[in-house]
């Protein structure tokens, strides 16, 4: 099964913390090194707003991802428990932005400063990878100050299945026919 | 190395903490090499602990140590927020040379020439005018309480004269004077740790997801542990998202909305007669005050239904334990001591002191700004809060540092314009400004007059670490060390003193803050000089009881001390709350009531001038934006020229979509800024963040201050807004605008780039 990082709208304050924690794993410190204009700031993380809502949205990682789906060129492919788009494979026709329910995928400049043949910028599709690669997890996670994220693993999901159903019985239980 | 993805996973479950530093992950240890230095964070006052990463003698990164207030935990500007040391020169240019205005222009000095100039002109103004025409401030930031000390040394001992302050003025000052009147001692009583067990919180005028996402990570968990929140804020912010109770009142009447609750707890009988008895004064005058503010009378006012006033009171009282949260929604405005007193009587009432988790927060938004106060960097009180007016106090201090010293209550820093520019005798006036961290030309309410006063000045000394608006106004430049390029002792919003410790070298020809003090002062003829900080706070501590017992090798050994601490010895811990057993700081023990009638705001919307506007916070931006603005993924996050919140209905009259340009004007000035519409604001009222330097909200603000605190109104004054035909010109003027600060800052724009 995919895993997915969980948002929590009873723990998040709004911060952000998350979007540049995102930026820096997957840019690399580098980015303090260079210039301001250099390096691209492409969160893969968004924290929506609304009246009475807080929360950080981001990829789902279905398990029959419709941007997958979607893929003319077979870019999106499940690497390690993940859903992920292979940049360089990316020809920027935004179908899997159209075909995301969640909209959590979005157009960027490309990170790795490539160019189309033409000299001009490459804008490819942008989405949580879970942190492919990054030591030490999502770093959205790591980085929260109110632990309002949370990876949710196979394992994860069969105890709060298993939870749900030991109180769905207890509660059932009292309903005498 | 590509690693799997169930290996990451296995690793998350292995430690329960996956912030800590034993996982640190091989890449990041291999940025280590260096060292590692544990610090206090330089924003805002909640004092967390966290380590700097140092390679090749600069900042990499930074890892959340498990501090006092913050467990591990950091927010974006104590993760990111290091970065301006590096000087990628995004808003401003750090300083790194003394310089003097020639003939018009700032030119480049050797420190003598700087040193020996400064001195020689403030001696020839005190000699002409007298000590009391020259004013200096205080740094609630970077600085560290041992500069501050010395600065408030400096000016009353070298230069003869109590007018020093800083911006605790302009934010936290009448929580100070309305604490000192009430209970004796004007900080929080309660300790940042203890709002998670508090079985109520009442949060009013307080935003903390903004100014303190570490602080609001407690109002987070005392909900998850089963407290009732009530916020009292004209804004859904996020704490009123997730509170039981929101009280959207109309901004200007939470005087009105406090006594109101004082009213239904004594008709409702929900008083604590016992505490009122044994531990206050004042209550029968209060009962008198507050009758006349039932529920019903404070509707109009507050614009709230007399029954949400009343269960909200009721609530209030009942609770077993409640803390009062505040911060500059109480603060600033023309009516705010009186708020904080009437504040801390509800807690009076209903005996909320004495114990853990219970009793007054005002929340201190800089770093250090509670550290300015408690080193005497007021106009009123040496280190400690001691009296200049106390002849005992002033003795103790004139013996101490071998000078006759002024008794006679300084100028506070909001009175600096009129003491320029208002007062005909050149005897009378000020001429001299020794600003010292602040930068007033961006922070000050009316920049209009406060630029005008900078022009009209004899002689403007600017010590800081980047160039800023008032250093366009300066006659002198003293370039000084950051946050962690130097040592010292940081005050937390809670009154705990923590250490802050170098981690790189300074770049440049810059000096510590109190170096640079103390050769000014013995140029002048009066000598001050110091081996290093422990040295100052070591004298500090000696002429100041309610600190004596936090020497250093305490602050090194626990890492955070609550004053008051009177013991060198490891026993006394510090005090992590105020008022224990009801015993006030008063010299009687007894907490003192106070009810006054309410005052509509100074400048009320009319047809000319339609809205409201209240200045903010913006979470990723600190202050005047010279450190925040400098630092690279937070200024990706937010940059100019700023957003201005606005009610979408409003957007709709105004036919103003998302994004925006908006022209803001108000009787004082005109800024531009975007459109953000959001429903989390009221029909009618605006809300801008001060940080922005192109959409300046101090453009508008209004110089109506509180008459006991001088606190600026800075959370209601009435604009109007126009749509902008041509949005093309207009986002060339912000492009224009900011690519002019930057030059007229230093920057080389063509080098450095530019990203808006």
């Amino acid at each position: 099964m995919n895993y997915f990082v969980k948002g929590n709208p009873d723990l998040c304050i709004g911060c952000r913390t998350c979007m540049i924690g995102c930026v820096v794993a997957h840019e690399g410190t580098k980015i303090f090194q260079m210039k301001p204009g250099e390096y691209v700031f492409n969160p893969k993380i968004d924290v929506v707003k609304t009246a009475t809502i807080t929360m950080p949205v981001q990829c789902k990682h279905c398990e029959n991802p419709a941007c997958m789906n979607a893929c003319t060129v077979k870019a999106i492919e499940i690497v390690d428990n993940a859903v992920v788009v292979s940049q360089d494979k990316c020809i920027g026709c935004k179908t899997c932005m159209i075909a995301c329910p969640f909209g959590a995928i979005d157009m960027v400049l490309a990170s790795d400063d490539s160019k189309q043949l033409d000299g001009s910028d490459r804008v490819v599709a942008n989405k949580c990878d879970l942190c492919t690669g990054v030591e030490g997890g999502p770093a959205c996670i790591r980085v929260c100050p109110t632990a309002a994220l949370k990876l949710v693993t196979e394992e994860e999901v069969g105890t709060y299945i298993s939870n749900k159903r030991t109180a769905a019985a207890i509660s059932l239980a009292q309903v005498k026919e | 190395m590509m690693i799997s993805y169930r290996s990451l996973t296995l690793r998350h479950k292995m430690c329960d903490n996956p912030k800590c530093v034993n996982v640190l992950t091989k890449t990041e240890k291999e940025d280590f090499m260096e060292k590692q230095v544990l610090t206090t964070c330089p924003y805002c006052a909640s004092g967390c602990q966290l380590y700097l990463n140092v390679k090749d003698g600069k900042i990499v990164s930074a890892t959340p140590a498990n501090g006092r207030t913050n467990e591990g935990n950091l927010c974006l500007k104590g993760h990111y927020g290091w970065d301006y040391l590096n000087d990628p020169q995004i808003l401003t240019k750090r300083l790194t040379k003394p310089q003097i205005r020639k003939n018009g222009v700032l030119e480049e000095v050797e420190w003598d020439e700087a040193i020996s100039y400064t001195a020689k002109r403030l001696l020839e103004i005190k000699e002409k005018y007298g000590p009391d025409s020259i004013m200096g401030t205080g740094c609630a930031r970077g600085s560290g309480n041992e500069a501050n000390y010395v600065m408030q040394k400096f000016m009353r001992a070298a230069v003869g004269t109590n007018n020093i302050d800083h911006c605790a003025r302009v934010c936290h000052a009448p929580s100070v004077a309305g604490l000192a009147y009430t209970v004796g001692s004007g900080a929080m009583s309660l300790s940042i740790p203890e709002i998670e067990d508090s079985k109520l919180l009442f949060v009013i005028g307080y935003n903390p997801a903004e100014s303190h996402p570490i602080v609001a990570r407690r109002i987070v968990k005392a909900k998850q542990k089963g407290a009732k929140i009530i916020v009292a804020d004209p804004r859904i912010t996020e704490t009123a998202r997730i509170a039981d109770m929101h009280l959207p009142l109309k901004g200007g009447s939470n005087l009105a909305l406090v006594q109101a609750m004082g009213n239904v707890i004594i008709a409702e009988g929900l008083v604590d007669k016992k505490f009122i008895d044994a531990h206050t004064v004042g209550y029968e005058e209060y009962k008198k005050t507050v009758e006349k503010y039932t529920p019903e009378y404070v509707e109009s006012i507050c614009k709230l239904p007399a029954e949400t006033i009343r269960q909200a009171a009721r609530e209030y009282a009942k609770a077993e334990r409640a803390a009062i949260l505040w911060g500059m929604g109480v603060c600033q405005f023309g009516q705010a001591v009186d708020v904080v007193k009437g504040l801390a009587s509800l807690a009076f009432l209903t005996g909320n002191f004495g114990g853990p988790s219970m009793g007054v927060g005002p929340v201190r938004g800089q770093n250090n700004v509670q550290g300015g106060c408690d080193m005497g960097a007021l106009p009123n009180c040496y280190s400690g809060y001691q009296n200049v007016t106390d002849d005992a106090a002033r003795e103790k201090f004139e013996k101490a540092w071998g000078v006759k010293l002024p008794k006679e209550i300084g100028i506070t820093l909001t009175q600096v314009p009129q003491h320029v520019l208002g007062i005909k005798d050149e005897k009378k006036r000020l001429h001299a400004y020794y600003i010292f961290g602040e930068d007033p030309g961006q922070s000050d309410p009316d920049l209009h007059d406060m630029r005008e006063a900078l022009d009209k000045l004899d002689f403007v000394v600017m010590q800081d670490i980047y160039m800023n608006k008032t250093g366009l106004k300066a006659d002198v430049i003293l370039p000084a060390t950051a946050w962690g390029e130097h040592e010292g002792v940081y005050s937390a919003a809670d009154r705990g003193f923590q250490l802050m410790r170098k981690a790189v070298e300074p770049k440049g020809d810059v000096k510590t803050d109190w170096e640079i003090i103390c050769l000014i002062s013995t140029a002048m003829g009066y000598p001050m000089s110091y081996k290093n900080t422990k040295e100052i706070w070591d004298e500090m501590r000696s002429l100041t009881p309610s600190f004596y017992g936090a020497t250093y090798e305490k602050l090194e050994a626990l890492g955070s001390v609550q004053w008051p601490c009177t013991d060198v010895s490891m026993e006394d811990k510090g005090t992590s709350y105020l008022h224990k057993d009801g015993k006030f700081a008063h010299p009687d023990g007894k907490g003192k009531f106070f009810a006054t009638e309410w005052r509509a705001p100074g400048e009320i919307e009319d047809a000319q001038y339609p809205y409201t506007l209240s200045t903010v916070r913006e979470v990723g931006h600190y202050s005047v934006r010279t450190m925040t603005g400098n630092c690279r993924t937070l200024s990706n996050l937010e940059d100019e020229p700023g957003w201005i919140q606005m009610s979408p209905i409003d957007c709709e009259k105004l036919n103003v979509k998302e994004g925006e340009l908006i022209r803001v004007s108000s009787r004082r000035g005109s800024v531009i800024t975007r459109v953000k519409p959001t429903e989390r604001v009221m029909e009618g009222a605006t809300y801008m963040t001060y940080q922005w330097w192109i959409g300046a909200c101090n453009e508008l603000t209004v110089p109506y201050l509180d008459p006991v605190s001088n606190t600026p109104e800075s959370k209601y004054c009435a604009i109007k807004l126009e749509k902008i035909e041509d949005q093309a010109w207009a986002e060339q003027y912000v492009k224009d605008s900011y690519e002019s600060i930057r030059k007229n800052m230093g920057i080389d724009t063509e080098e450095k780039g530019c990203r808006i």
